[in-house]
């Protein structure tokens, strides 16, 4: 029996999406990993500390489990925020009679793992359009408006893009196949055709603004919708994108 | 110093072996010293459609193995002077090709062509990759179709990020696109896309367009690479694709409907 009047719900369950980080360790030479790790976290410490990682050491399964224990340990003695281990014959090595790895639920994630072979890194500082950074040392002033991430090439088929933390800007096209995502706003002046999701961090006042809408995927803070839900009439110049309530609303600007 | 260009697509079956072989004919035709190698390791096609098939002793891997030196192992076009082409092997696969093995091939090549035309194997993996980065620029060959065009414009955005000269912090290499098997008719009807609507897509200049031609297969299996076949339209389209990648202005042919009966006769030329 419940002690609970049936008129008050206790618990519910729904699907959110998520975004994860996969840290990949492709060597567990604790020194290289520890130094590696450091540099990693050094560029946004704060962040840092409060992205979920789930850990990949699928790409060097071979190594004796010590060493992998000792990679794990590694990473969350540098401060990251291990949630799940990427499963694969790694995890399997470290599995206790619980399933469970090393203290971590075991997770399959999408898209393969271990060492990719010619795969386009999709992580979110690949994409071409972000050059390395060469501009001068970053002054306190301009450190403010990091935030807001600013892509001045067409993103192509197979790219990804992240705003972490902020608003992303394209100025070009974005093509079929590419994924945008802004825990802020997405704006897009050229055509957007690919996926473009908004609030990623689950900010449900996100917008995305777009010079022409024309996209396989529309997203905000996890509500989403896909192309055969955005109608001929949705569709066009100069549209903007709300979340209202649970639902995507697409309205002319 | 030898200007290096990828002939790519992403997609299989497109042309890009064709066209390789069309490029370095015509740029060696254009007195050029050229050299076109075969990236395709393990399903090589570029010495069939040179017509060297039967000469082949050495190939690329050989050579990146150190098995071959390049004089060896290159092979010297019997129809057009300056042509050479280093074929893939067919027996390895692409893990065989070593970046470090490629850019000594590369270079050494280098110090004494003036072009060296790499042709890409389909896909974005390995042997991809390879052709791709050391490249100073891409011919981007892609058919107008919808699977193509996306394909294609994967391809410009790993251009984009994974060669050389973007890793050493330069700018991306300059892509251009090369419509192949292209039916005016065809896209009057609406069954094809036209060169706007690829255009618009993939946002790239326009080196050139090859129409739909039997000629193509007709050289593929006569192991003449199809510009030198000067009468046909596609030689024709090619050659003009040659001319444009050396700079020269060159008016856009074979993409209209061919106009047909008396006006046809009267407005012609």
């Amino acid at each position: 029996m419940s002690a609970t009047p049936s008129s008050v719900q206790t618990i519910e369950l729904k699907g959110r999406m998520m975004l994860v980080s996969v840290l990949r360790v492709y060597q567990t030479d604790p020194e290289a990993l520890a130094a590696a790790l450091a540099a990693r976290r050094e560029q946004a410490p704060e962040l840092m500390r409060e992205m979920p990682i789930v850990l990949d050491l699928e790409a060097v399964a071979a190594v004796p489990e010590a060493e992998l224990r000792a990679a794990i340990e590694c990473v969350r003695a540098e401060g990251f925020k291990l949630v799940g281990l990427q499963a694969g014959a790694a995890s399997e090595r470290l599995q206790d009679a619980s399933g469970r790895s090393d203290a971590l639920p075991v997770l399959q994630l999408g898209g393969r793992s271990g060492a990719p072979v010619g795969e386009v890194p999709l992580e979110d500082e690949s994409p071409a359009p972000e050059k390395a950074p060469e501009a001068p040392p970053e002054t306190a002033v301009a450190a403010v408006h990091t935030a807001t991430r600013i892509v001045d090439q067409p993103v192509r088929s197979g790219q990804q893009i992240y705003a972490r933390g902020g608003d992303l800007i394209v100025t070009g096209a974005v093509s079929p196949g590419a994924e945008l995502l802004a825990d802020g706003h997405i704006h897009v002046l050229g055509p957007l055709r690919g996926r473009a999701l908004a609030g990623v961090r689950g900010l449900v006042t996100a917008r995305i603004f777009c010079r022409r809408l024309d996209a396989e995927l529309l997203s905000i803070a996890g509500h989403y919708r896909i192309a055969e839900d955005i109608t001929e009439a949705e569709r066009g110049e100069n549209r903007l994108v709300t979340l209202d309530g649970e639902s995507l609303k697409i309205a002319e600007i | 110093m030898a200007r290096i260009v990828v002939i790519t697509s992403g997609k299989g079956g497109v042309g890009k072996t064709t066209t390789s072989a069309a490029i370095a004919t015509g740029l060696a035709l254009r007195g050029h010293k050229t050299a076109v190698i075969d990236f395709d390791v393990g399903l090589r096609n570029l010495d069939l459609i040179m017509g060297c098939e039967r000469r082949v002793v050495y190939d690329f891997v050989n050579v990146i193995n150190g098995d071959a030196n390049l004089k060896q192992a290159l092979i010297r076009d019997k129809r057009v002077d300056n042509l050479f082409i280093l074929p893939a092997s067919q027996t390895r696969d692409k893990d065989a090709l070593s970046q470090e093995g490629v850019e000594r091939v590369l270079n050494e090549l280098s110090e004494d062509f003036d072009f060296i035309v790499c042709d890409s194997p389909a896909g974005i993996e390995r042997g991809a990759l390879m052709a791709a980065y050391f490249a100073d620029e891409a011919i981007v060959v892609t058919n107008p179709e919808v699977s193509s065009v996306r394909d294609s414009d994967r391809i410009l955005g790993i251009l984009a990020s994974k060669t050389r000269k973007v890793e050493q912090g330069g700018d991306p290499i300059p892509g251009r696109l090369l419509l192949t098997r292209y039916a005016p008719e065809r896209v009057e009807r609406g069954e094809m896309l036209s060169i706007e609507d690829v255009g618009e897509i993939l946002a790239i200049d326009l080196l050139g367009v090859i129409p739909e031609s039997q000629a193509v297969l007709n050289a593929s299996n006569a192991g003449q690479p199809v510009v030198l076949d000067e009468e046909s339209d596609a030689g024709q389209a090619y050659q003009d694709a040659v001319a444009r990648f050396l700079g020269e202005e060159r008016p856009l042919r074979f993409v209209d409907v061919p106009k047909k009966g008396f006006f046809g006769r009267l407005f012609k030329g």
